[in-house]
C-alpha cells in the first residue's frame, strides 16, 4: 500500500470513529438528549412543547417540567422551548411529519383546530372534578360544543394603557388622569410633544398589519358594534362608516407624529416604554410583567388604565381577552401520560399554579376560582395597583377573541395600514377588505363551518 | 450457434473506442440521480398529488381536483407577490450585474496584490449567512436607533421608517440582497474576463480603442455566456428571496415586501389545509421556468468561437 493510500485510509477510518462517536453521544429519542435519554429511563416519554414567554413564566414553565418529573417515576416529560416567531412553521412541520408533541399550549379559539381533528377530547382522560374550579370565562375557550379541548391556564387583556407619569408632569398634565378618548388623547399628545426628545414619541400603539389585525378586534366591535363579517359568516361586512372612523382615528395619530412612522419593537413587547422612548403604550396586561422584570426603574412612574376607546366610554368592549390553554395532540401515543402531566401542572394543587401568577406581577387572570383566590390572597398582591385594574376594571368589560378564521382579521388590519401609511381613502381601503374577506368565505366554506360549530 | 463475424468485432471495438468511459459515467452520475430522485424527483411527484387535496394531518384528505390552483390563480394577492418578485428582481439584478462588472474590471485591471484585496473584500458577504445580514440592517435601519437614521438627523435631514414606510420597504431589503449577491457575481465576472485573450486586447490597443470600445467590443461579447449564467441564477435567486423579507419586515407594511416564497410560506405556517401553498409553490415553479426559457431564448447562448 502506497503512503497516501495509507493516509487516505486513516483519514477514513478517523472520521468514521468520529461520527460513530458522535451518534453515541446522541439520542435515540428525536428530541432527546442522551442525558434525557437516561433520565428518562423506562418512563413514558410526553413531549411538551412551549412558546418562549417572558423571563418569569419561562421560569414557571420549567419548573413545573422538574417537578413533575421528580414527583413520580412513571411519565417523563421533555420539554422543549420554540422560539414565538418559529412557532407556526415548527408545529406545521412536526404535523405533517406525525412528530408533533403530546401536549402544547394553544392561544385564541379551538373551534378551527376541532373541525381539523387536532386535538384529543380531555374529559374522559381527566377527572370531572378537574373542571370544576374552571372559571365561566375560562370555559368558553376551552370548550368546543360543549366538549373540553383543552385545560386553560390564564386570560389576560390585550390591550391596556400605560403612562408615564413623569412626563405627564412634565408636560403639564395630571399624571394621575389619563386619557381616556380619542379626543382627549390628541390633547393630550399636542401637550406632551414639546417635551420630547428627538427619538421619543408620544404614544406606541400597534402599527404593523398582523398586530393590528388582532388588536383592533375589540375597536371594531367598539366603534361599530358588529364585526366584519356577518353572525352566520356568509357575507363581508366591512364597509360600515363606522370603521372608517376608526381609520381616520390611526391616521390622525401617525400623519400627526404621535406614534412613530415604524413599529419600535415586536407587536407584544412593552420595551419602547421600558427604555422611555413613548410617553404612553398601549399593550397587553403582560406589558407590567415584562416592565418589573426588564425596566424596574420605570415602574414607580407608570400608571396603568383601561385602553382608551372612540367615546371614552370604557365599560363595553374594550379589549379581547387573550388566553393560553394546554392541548392534547390527537395524534398522541401517550394520551393519558400527557393529561397526567396537565393534570399535575394546571388542574392540580393551587401551589403550583401560584408562583406563575406570582411571579408574573399579578398581570394575568387565573382560570380557575381557587388559584384566583390563592392569588389575591398572596401579599405581594397588594404591592402590585394594577392588579386590582386589571381585574375589576378591564377584565369585566372584555370581548373573546373571534372565531373566524384569522384571515378576516388580517384583511381589516390591512384596511387600516393602507390608510394610514399610503394614499387609500378609508372606504376604499375597507371595500377591499370586503371583497377579501368574501374570498376567505367562499375559499373556506365559512357558512358551514359556523354551521357545523352550532350556538 | 451463429458465428460471430468480423464485422460485430468491429462494431464493438469502434463502440468501445467511442464511449471508452459509458459505464464509468453511469457510476459517476449514480450518486447524483439517486439522491436528486430521493429529494427533489419523489418530493414534486408527491407535491403534485397532494395539491389536488386539502391535505389535512388528522383526517383523511379530501380530493378536490383544480381547486387549489383555481384559488391561487383568482387570488389577488398571489398575482401581486409574483409581480413584487419581478420588481425586486428590476430593482436588485442590473444593479448587482453592473455593479460586479465594473468592480471585476477594476479587479482586472490593477496589479495582483491590490486585486487580492480587492476580490477577498468583495466575496466576504457571501460567505455571511442572510439570517446575519438580515438583523445587521434591521439594526442600521432601526427608526429611533439606526446608524442610518442618525447620520440623516446629522445631516439634518428627515428621518425615514426604512422598513415602515411601503415606499421604501422594497428597497431597503435590496441593498442587503444586493450586497449578499455581488461576491459570487463579481468573481465569476473575473473568472470570465481572465479567460479573454490578452491578444484582443493588444489588438485594440494598437487600433487605439479606448476603455468603453473594449468593453463594449470585447469584454461583453466574449462574457456573454457567463453573463446568461448570471442573468438566470441572479433572477431565480432574487425572485426567490426568503430570508430578508422574511425577518426583517415578515412582508410587510401593507405586504410591500411579501415575496412570492414569503407569500406561500404564510400560507404554509397559517391555513388549515396545506394544498393551497403546495398549489402556490407549483405555479411558481412554472412562472421560474417559463421566464428563464424566456431568458434563454432572448439570449440565445452559443459556443465561443476564438
Amino acid at each position: 500500500m502506497t503512503a497516501p493510500t495509507r493516509r487516505r485510509l486513516g483519514v477514513g477510518t478517523a472520521l468514521l470513529a468520529a461520527t460513530a462517536l458522535l451518534a453515541a453521544c446522541g439520542s435515540g429519542t428525536p428530541g432527546q438528549t442522551a442525558d434525557e435519554d437516561a433520565e428518562a429511563g423506562d418512563r413514558e416519554v410526553v413531549e411538551f412543547w412551549h412558546h418562549t414567554f417572558t423571563t418569569p413564566e419561562n421560569e414557571w414553565y420549567e419548573q413545573a417540567v422538574e417537578d413533575f418529573n421528580a414527583s413520580q417515576d412513571e411519565v417523563f416529560v421533555n420539554e422543549t422551548v420554540v422560539p414565538g416567531d418559529a412557532w407556526d412553521e415548527k408545529m406545521t412541520a412536526a404535523q405533517a411529519a406525525g412528530t408533533a408533541p403530546d401536549v402544547y399550549p394553544v392561544p385564541g379559539r379551538l373551534n378551527d383546530g376541532v373541525r381539523l381533528g387536532s386535538y384529543l377530547a380531555l374529559d374522559d382522560l381527566l377527572p370531572a372534578e378537574a373542571f370544576e374550579q374552571v372559571t365561566d370565562a375560562a370555559a368558553e375557550i376551552s370548550q368546543v360544543d360543549g366538549t373540553w379541548y383543552g385545560y386553560p391556564l390564564l386570560l389576560e387583556p390585550q390591550r391596556v394603557l400605560y403612562w408615564n407619569k413623569e412626563i405627564f408632569t412634565e408636560a403639564g398634565l395630571d399624571p394621575e388622569s389619563p386619557p381616556t378618548s380619542w379626543d382627549e388623547l390628541y390633547e393630550a399628545c399636542e401637550q406632551i410633544q414639546p417635551v420630547l426628545a428627538d427619538g421619543q414619541f408620544c404614544i406606541e400603539t400597534f402599527s404593523d398589519q398582523d398586530t393590528l389585525a388582532w388588536s383592533t378586534v375589540a375597536e371594531q366591535m367598539h366603534v361599530a358594534g358588529h364585526l366584519p363579517i356577518s353572525e352566520d359568516w356568509t357575507t363581508a361586512d366591512a364597509t360600515d362608516p363606522a370603521y372608517e372612523e376608526l381609520i381616520e382615528h390611526y391616521t390622525t395619530l401617525y400623519s400627526e407624529g404621535y406614534i412613530p412612522r415604524q413599529s419600535l419593537a415586536a407587536g407584544n413587547s412593552a420595551a419602547p416604554f421600558g427604555e422611555e422612548k413613548v410617553a404612553m403604550i398601549t399593550q397587553g396586561s403582560w406589558g407590567m410583567s415584562e416592565l418589573v422584570a426588564d425596566y424596574p426603574e420605570v415602574v414607580d412612574h407608570t400608571g396603568v388604565a383601561p385602553t382608551i376607546t372612540s367615546d371614552g366610554d370604557q365599560t363595553e368592549s374594550l379589549t379581547t381577552v387573550g388566553n393560553f390553554k394546554w392541548v392534547l395532540d390527537a395524534n398522541s401515543d401517550n394520551a393519558e401520560a400527557a393529561a397526567a402531566f396537565i393534570a399535575y401542572a394546571l388542574a392540580g394543587d393551587t401551589d403550583v399554579l401560584l408562583p406563575f401568577f406570582v411571579d408574573t406581577q399579578f398581570t394575568k387572570a387565573p382560570a380557575r376560582e381557587d388559584v384566583a383566590e390563592a392569588v389575591n390572597a398572596d401579599p405581594g398582591a397588594a404591592e402590585a395597583p394594577w392588579s386590582e385594574v386589571i381585574t375589576e376594571d378591564v377584565v369585566p368589560y372584555t370581548i373573546g377573541e373571534p372565531l373566524y378564521p384569522w384571515d378576516v382579521n388580517v384583511a381589516m388590519g390591512l384596511a387600516i395600514q393602507q390608510s394610514m401609511m399610503g394614499d387609500v381613502a378609508p372606504a376604499d381601503a375597507l371595500a377591499e377588505a370586503d371583497a377579501t374577506i368574501e374570498q376567505i368565505i367562499e375559499r373556506e366554506d365559512l357558512p358551514a363551518n359556523r354551521a357545523e360549530l352550532g350556538d | 450457434m451463429a458465428r460471430r463475424r468480423p464485422a460485430d468485432d468491429h462494431v464493438v471495438a469502434a463502440n468501445k473506442k467511442r464511449y471508452p468511459d459509458t459505464v464509468m459515467a453511469y457510476v459517476m452520475i449514480a450518486p447524483i440521480v439517486i439522491l436528486l430522485g430521493i429529494f427533489v424527483i419523489y418530493p414534486a411527484l408527491q407535491a403534485t398529488v397532494l395539491s389536488f387535496y386539502n391535505w389535512s394531518f388528522y383526517q383523511e384528505s379530501e380530493f378536490v381536483g383544480l381547486k387549489n390552483f383555481t384559488d391561487v390563480l383568482t387570488d389577488p394577492k398571489f398575482r401581486a407577490s409574483i409581480l413584487l418578485g419581478l420588481k425586486f428582481v428590476a430593482i436588485t439584478l442590473p444593479v448587482q450585474l453592473v455593479g460586479a462588472f465594473l468592480f471585476a474590471s477594476l479587479a482586472t485591471a490593477v496589479n495582483r496584490r491590490f486585486a487580492d484585496v480587492l476580490k477577498v473584500s468583495i466575496y466576504i458577504p457571501t460567505i455571511i449567512s442572510g439570517v446575519i445580514t438580515s438583523v445587521i440592517f434591521t439594526i442600521i435601519y432601526d427608526y429611533s436607533g439606526g446608524i442610518l437614521n442618525a447620520l440623516l438627523a446629522k445631516l439634518d435631514l428627515t428621518t425615514q421608517a426604512w422598513l415602515g414606510d411601503p415606499r421604501l420597504a422594497l428597497v431597503a431589503i435590496a441593498a442587503p440582497a444586493v450586497w449578499l449577491g455581488m461576491g459570487l457575481t463579481c468573481l465569476i465576472m473575473i473568472a470570465g474576463m481572465l479567460d479573454i485573450p490578452a491578444s484582443f486586447y493588444e489588438s485594440a490597443d494598437v487600433e487605439g480603442a479606448n476603455w468603453w470600445q473594449k468593453t463594449v467590443y470585447i469584454t461583453i461579447p466574449q462574457l456573454k455566456n457567463i453573463l446568461l449564467y448570471l442573468i438566470i441564477t441572479g433572477f431565480v435567486a432574487s425572485i426567490q428571496q426568503f430570508e430578508l423579507p422574511l425577518i426583517m419586515t415578515n412582508g410587510g407594511p401593507m405586504s410591500s415586501t411579501e415575496l412570492p416564497n414569503l407569500f406561500i410560506f404564510n400560507h404554509f405556517r397559517g391555513d388549515p389545509y396545506v394544498g393551497y401553498s403546495i398549489a402556490a409553490a407549483l405555479l411558481l415553479f412554472v412562472v421560474l421556468g417559463s421566464v428563464s426559457a424566456l431568458i434563454f431564448r432572448v439570449l440565445n447562448s452559443e459556443k465561443l468561437v476564438d
